[in-house]
């Protein structure tokens, strides 16, 4: 009887090859390590996001008089409204931690030379709508810090040549970040979603055109893929089972570590809280914001330290594959990197202080500067590397790109 | 390699079998929480019961409170009217007025025509339906068609002689 | 080595701000029914005539278990399902204080320090060298020093400290009606989720090792 049915919507739509070309039986680097179960994480916390925000949508309100009382109706009187809330709350936080664990193994292994070059752009895409959709929805509570951060990103848009004033005001379809604003965030904040999951669909259509990158860096032999079933299904379903964990504590035991307490005041057009911040994802960006002392070429440098990684496999000229793995001054880099990252994050939360301004504008400068310094680094660090030898079928790989681009070459 | 995997596979099938289960019963108990979000809330359920204080109200008159967001008729019947009530056993849908109170001088009904769910209103003894012209006696009793029942007794019960609550019926 | 040294300087900095805010009281809110009776009792007592709490009902308190009987007399002629509002508008607040005093319903997680804060708050007033009062948490409060803790003698602290106790214990609650049950269901949650993953191991290390 299944069989049959099956047969049925084969002859109609290629169901089983589907799923035997893309799921079960989809070719998987065997080497890969836990670092590569992020994008499967990612995944799961967005379709966790959509269903908990389905719900909640069901009780919460956008309207400036009645929001942040239906956010305490959720909170109080709706059957695990508190559940509801504090899963998707911690979810936008473990949504980016996850992403940026993804960035992080991406950058690291190198995975987004070519040809992944448009898989790391469709995943920059999908970062950039996870901020505008993380930023929406945090205005929705209606709180002192939702109002203040809108407040101060959408003035971001006073940075746009001549008509500054004109667009925020656009944005905000009000003088102040009202009534309006709330009603507009909220329907994008419903609508984005849906297209990140489109974006998602692009993204994994290039990830299965041109396969899993993995630790070596070396495009593997057939015979060292595996299907993706039972090996990675698994693995992934291990690896939730220990995300969920993590999530779980904040859930029920810390939800209120990420909630800023101002976010329980409701929104006071008329008091800025002492000390505003944004949520912990974005405090690097904030603090480049911070370090410069220019209204536009705050905004500007902002915009451009999230833009920049998809310049990565333009900046990274160095022909040996693997990243992190097979380049030590890479992986000094890299951590250095990371290290920034952690500085500039201290330097957006903390209230500007001389002290905190100049840390700051010397990480920003490390920040700009080590993409900046990427191609003459790991040109310089690819010869120093090939003369002290390389495992030989690094070199082969090398060998084999460099045949392939003089036979390009002689057709041209 | 195959043979290992058979000499295993009982083993194996009840572990994977053992997970699914398992896994299956969180994603089934985490279904919960979100069916339940949709039941009525705590501030809705509260609504369940209406504490009703009935001073106030003279013999012969009538006061409409909402309960669970429909009307609820209180008549303070007079002795005539009791009596009248108490005579007949109504029309179509024929009941002792002593089945429909727990005290003859208060009478208790919903107010919703038993036909299409229109509010009836008091005219005279008993109550006429516009919609559909239904008429009612003193005690709720359908007397005219097309509404095919008496008007609805809620739950209720008195708390103290000149309070009653709506929604338990002890 | 240079950014590694920026870490260190920027946690120094992280330190040394924190502690120049005034060093909070810690206090251990209580759960029992016992506490948040008499919690309620005094916020009734001491804050209810100018400070709301709208989004907690008298049948709230009745279903967290304070006597029914307590909280008839609280509401007078108010339905069960009346929120908690302060006896005094708020515009009339606003004339005596010049400010409107805050909704109590949220405060134990409003403030940074929360139920410490509070409770730090509360006892924090002190009569300063010009006989005026003051409070060393919160300098421009416009709150009188409602227990009398700067002008109560020495045997009645601990008695005020107390009554801070329950008050605070109360808001908490009244901040999060659900915690306890939430950290209930929480360890349920990590106890399956704990097996769970135990056996997803296993079954994954079983699949794996067919690979040699």
């Amino acid at each position: 009887m299944k069989s049959k049915i099956i047969n049925w919507i084969d002859q109609r739509f290629p169901l089983t090859s589907f799923v035997e070309h893309d799921l079960t039986g989809y070719p998987t680097p065997r080497n890969l390590s836990y670092w590569w179960n992020f994008g499967f994480l990612a995944g799961f916390v967005l379709v966790l996001q959509v269903v908990t925000g389905i719900f909640l949508a069901m009780h919460y309100k956008a309207d400036v008089s009645l929001s942040f009382d239906s956010i305490q109706h959720i909170m109080r009187d709706v059957n695990y409204g508190w559940l509801l809330r504090y899963m998707h709350a911690m979810g936008a936080s473990a949504f980016f931690f996850v992403i940026f664990v993804h960035m992080a193994r991406t950058l690291y292994y190198g995975s987004y030379r070519a040809p992944r070059e448009l898989l790391w752009w469709t995943g920059q895409g999908l970062l950039l709508l996870l901020m505008a959709t993380a930023f929406m929805g945090y205005l929705l509570p209606w709180g002192q810090m939702s109002f203040w951060g809108a407040t101060v990103i959408t003035n971001l848009f006073r940075a746009t040549p001549f008509f500054g004033d004109q667009v925020v005001i656009w944005l905000r379809g009000d003088f102040t970040v009202g009534d309006a604003t709330l009603s507009r965030f909220f329907s994008l904040h419903y609508l984005f979603p849906f297209i990140i999951i489109g974006a998602v669909i692009v993204h994994l259509v290039a990830l299965h055109t041109v396969k899993s990158s993995n630790p070596s860096g070396i495009d593997l032999a057939a015979k060292d893929n595996i299907p993706f079933h039972p090996y990675f299904t698994i693995k992934d379903l291990y690896g939730l089972g220990l995300f969920l964990m993590l999530y779980s504590v904040f859930v029920f035991f810390i939800p209120d570590s990420l909630i800023e307490p101002a976010n329980n005041i409701p929104a006071n057009p008329m008091m800025t809280p002492n000390h505003i911040v944004p949520e912990w994802y974005f405090l690097p960006f904030y603090a480049i914001l911070r370090s410069v002392p220019n209204m536009v070429g705050g905004v500007v440098a902002m915009g451009v330290s999230v833009i920049i990684f998809a310049f990565m496999p333009y900046l990274d000229r160095s022909r040996i594959p693997g990243g992190a793995r097979y380049r030590p001054i890479y992986r000094i880099q890299f951590y250095l990197f990371m290290a920034d990252m952690l500085v500039l994050g201290f330097v957006g939360y903390y209230p500007p202080t001389n002290q905190s301004i100049l840390i700051g504008q010397i990480a920003t400068l490390c920040y700009f500067g080590s993409f900046i310094l990427v191609p003459f680094i790991s040109k310089v660090e690819e010869r120093w590397l090939i003369k002290r030898g390389l495992p030989p079928e690094v070199m082969a790989l090398i060998e084999s790109e460099k045949h392939e681009k003089s036979n390009k070459g002689d057709k041209l | 390699m195959e043979n290992e995997a058979l000499s295993n596979s009982d083993r194996r099938d009840f572990l994977v079998k053992l997970t699914s289960v398992v896994g299956g019963a969180g994603v089934a108990a985490t279904c919960v929480p979100f069916v339940a979000s949709m039941n009525p809330s705590s501030d809705v359920l509260a609504k369940a019961e209406t504490e009703v204080d009935l001073t106030g109200i003279p013999p012969g008159g009538l006061r409409t409170v909402a309960w669970q967001g429909k009307p609820v008729f209180i008549l303070r019947r007079t002795p005539d009217e009791i009596k009248e009530a108490q005579a007949s056993n109504g029309g179509f849908d024929p009941q002792p007025d002593s089945q429909r109170v727990k005290n003859p001088e208060w009478l208790v009904v919903i107010g919703v025509c038993t036909h299409m769910g229109c509010v009836p209103n008091k005219e005279g003894p008993g109550w006429t339906c516009h919609c559909h012209g239904s008429q009612y006696d003193d005690s709720g009793r359908v007397t005219r068609g097309p509404a095919p029942k008496n008007l609805e007794v809620p739950p209720y019960h008195f708390v103290s002689e000149n309070k009653i609550v709506i929604g338990k019926a002890a | 080595m240079k950014k590694l040294m920026m870490i260190l300087a920027s946690c120094l900095i992280a330190t040394s701000v924190m502690a120049s805010e005034a060093e909070l009281k810690t206090v251990k809110v209580g759960h029992d029914v016992q506490t948040l009776e008499r919690g309620v009792d005094a916020v009734m007592t001491n804050c209810h005539s100018c400070h709301s709490l709208k989004y907690i009902t008298y049948r709230d308190l009745v279903v967290a278990g304070v006597d029914a009987k307590k909280v008839d007399a609280w509401r007078g002629d108010q339905p069960l399902s009346a929120p908690l509002l302060s006896q005094m508008s708020a515009a009339d607040a606003a004339q005596a204080f010049g400010i409107a005093p805050p909704d109590l319903s949220l405060m134990a997680k409003a403030r940074e320090g929360g139920a410490n804060y509070v409770y730090s708050y509360l006892l924090g007033y002190y009569t300063g060298p010009d006989g005026v009062t003051g409070n060393h948490y919160y300098p421009p409060t416009k709150m009188p020093d409602i227990l009398g803790v700067s002008t109560a003698p020495q045997d009645q602290q601990a008695k005020i400290q107390d009554t801070a106790h329950d008050i605070v214990s109360f808001l908490s609650w009244a901040s999060d009606p659900h915690a306890d049950e939430r950290i209930r269901l929480g360890y349920y949650v990590m106890a399956y989720l704990v097996v769970l993953t135990t056996l997803l191991y296993l079954v994954k290390k079983r699949v794996w090792s067919k690979l040699k």
